[in-house]
């Protein structure tokens, strides 16, 4: 313990002038859209050590999403510095990354290889995942056919199985039915117990984050309101919220 | 301010500048190679799955990739060759070789003005380095145009058109007219995010290029006993796809050494725009999720 696996330095990501414009309005209206700007993270810092498992709660729009994608490497920083000491990271959360047109299979083969996993060792995982995500069949159709539920069931598997050593985890363990919510639960506390593995945990269930991490984060309009043991800041959070 | 080193003389400021560019360059290089090991087996298998669900969805399927410019090429065969009573030798291949070329060039660029948004549920999950979706779609619809290649080699035996050595320059052309497309394409993909009807206008630009690429006839020859040969060469000359496609002509059906200047110079036309296309794609690809 001791060593960090996340450091996370004055963060700020802005949504600025980046709508996209068209020729036919300039045309139409010989100007540029104006600009406008959107501070989404503001000037956050904190470390999280490896093997830490942190809850990150706040209303919607607080820039937990935003947070955890430039975590990733999706988006850029605007300010600040984001060091992830070298360890592979993956983000997991609602509406995968998944090609429609193609089989399950291979967008576990192609969602492995983006995620830094030779080919060799994604099929080496493959029945394993097909297991634990149970579509049976439908793994050799392609993924436009299945259900929202068959999508998030598949996206887990493939995160939770490969197993990187920085989980960011964006609302998903909410989503299957009651009988693969259990698992998947069960499966991040396995996952959890690695010493190694560190994992950040977007979510609204207050009874979850209190169970699974080891401290919880609110954040307030792009700031940071309080890191600390979870029963505490949930508790201060839910009479915020009240 | 202290410690800044003034330089003493003129070439010594050049000096230093060379070295400075000399090792953006090298970093830049060395981050794009360092991309292309780890990402070089993503796009392989991407690719192929592409093209393999291409087939599953008909069987089709892969038929069409054939079909398709083989009946383009008998209504151009019926319309410029009958009609309009065109005298090339070869005129069925002569088309085809045209289709088969403008097709690997059209699909690669409108493609790449909309891969970032077509792509939205990929970028927006995971870092990849943009441009690999464009050599995704350089592998899919690159082995589209090696099928079509096969079928020319076909119609080259039926025809009985002499085969020389000079057949082996199709590789040094391909390769360029590869080169210079994805240099292309790297710029549509950065501004086909932030301009909403891109598409549009590059839609009206590709017809006129279609045109004046001399598909289904002679560009020069046409362009020549209109308005000279001095105005023919600058029209041919400029147009990338218009040299490629005059030098595979030569090369594979007149026996011809290709245009190899031109070729040579819009080889390393084409890798310069590559390598400003990457460099802006670098620099601006993690805003791109924030706009689609």
């Amino acid at each position: 313990m001791g060593e960090y696996a996340i450091e996370v330095k004055n963060l700020c990501v802005d949504y600025k002038s980046l709508k996209s414009y068209s020729i036919k309005k300039m045309l139409l209206r010989g100007k540029r859209n104006e600009k406008e700007l959107f501070h989404a993270v503001k000037n956050v810092s904190f470390s999280v050590e490896k093997g830490e498992i942190w809850g990150i709660i706040g209303k919607n729009g607080s820039g937990k999403s935003t947070m955890l994608k430039a975590i990733a490497g999706i988006f850029s920083a605007d300010g600040g510095s984001i060091d992830l000491k070298g360890h592979s990271v993956s983000l997991l959360s609602i509406g995968v990354g998944f090609q429609k047109n193609l089989s399950g299979r291979e967008n576990i083969i192609l969602a492995g290889m983006l995620l830094g996993f030779s080919e060799a060792h994604v099929r080496e995982k493959m029945d394993e995942i097909i297991q634990f995500s149970e579509l049976g069949d439908f793994i050799e159709k392609p993924v436009r056919t299945y259900s929202s539920g068959m999508y998030s069931k598949l996206a887990f598997s493939i995160t939770a199985i490969l197993e990187t050593e920085i989980m960011l985890i964006d609302e998903v363990l909410s989503v299957g039915d009651e009988h693969f919510k259990k698992k998947s639960l069960n499966k991040m506390k396995s996952l959890i117990n690695d010493e190694n593995r560190t994992v950040l945990i977007v979510s609204h269930s207050i009874p979850m984050l209190k169970e699974l991490c080891t401290k919880v984060m609110w954040m307030h309009d792009g700031e940071i309101v309080k890191i600390g043991e979870p029963n505490q800041v949930l508790k201060e959070y839910s009479e915020f919220m009240k | 301010m202290g410690s800044w080193e003034i330089p003493v003389n003129e070439e010594e400021a050049i000096g230093v500048w060379v070295r400075d560019e000399l090792s953006i360059w090298e970093t830049k290089m060395k981050r794009i190679i360092n991309d292309l090991k780890k990402y070089g087996k993503y796009v392989i298998y991407a690719g192929r799955s592409e093209l393999k669900a291409e087939v599953a969805n008909s069987y089709l399927n892969w038929l069409w990739w054939v079909i398709e410019p083989f009946c383009f090429m008998l209504v151009y065969a019926f319309v410029f060759g009958v009609i309009f009573d065109s005298q090339l030798q070869y005129f069925p291949i002569f088309i085809f070789i045209g289709i088969t070329v403008w097709d690997f060039f059209n699909r690669m660029l409108k493609a790449s003005v909309s891969s970032v948004k077509n792509s939205k549920a990929i970028v927006s999950k995971v870092y990849i380095p943009k441009y690999m979706l464009i050599l995704v779609k350089g592998y899919v619809n690159g082995f589209k145009m090696l099928v079509s290649f096969a079928i020319v080699f076909g119609m080259i035996l039926v025809w009985g058109v002499p085969i020389t050595w000079k057949f082996l320059f199709i590789i040094p052309i391909l390769l360029t007219l590869f080169v210079i497309t994805f240099g292309v394409c790297t710029f549509l993909l950065h501004f086909g995010v932030y301009v909403d009807d891109l598409a549009n206008v590059l839609n009206i630009f590709l017809r006129m290029m279609f045109y004046l690429t001399g598909i289904f006839y002679d560009l020069h020859a046409k362009v020549g006993a209109h308005f000279g040969t001095k105005v023919a060469d600058w029209i041919t000359e400029l147009n990338p796809v218009a040299v490629m496609l005059a030098s595979l002509r030569r090369v594979l059906l007149y026996g011809e050494l290709p245009h190899y200047k031109w070729m040579i110079g819009w080889f390393l036309i084409g890798l310069v725009i590559s390598w400003f296309g990457i460099r802006l794609i670098y620099k601006n690809e993690n805003s791109y999720v924030k706009v689609i």
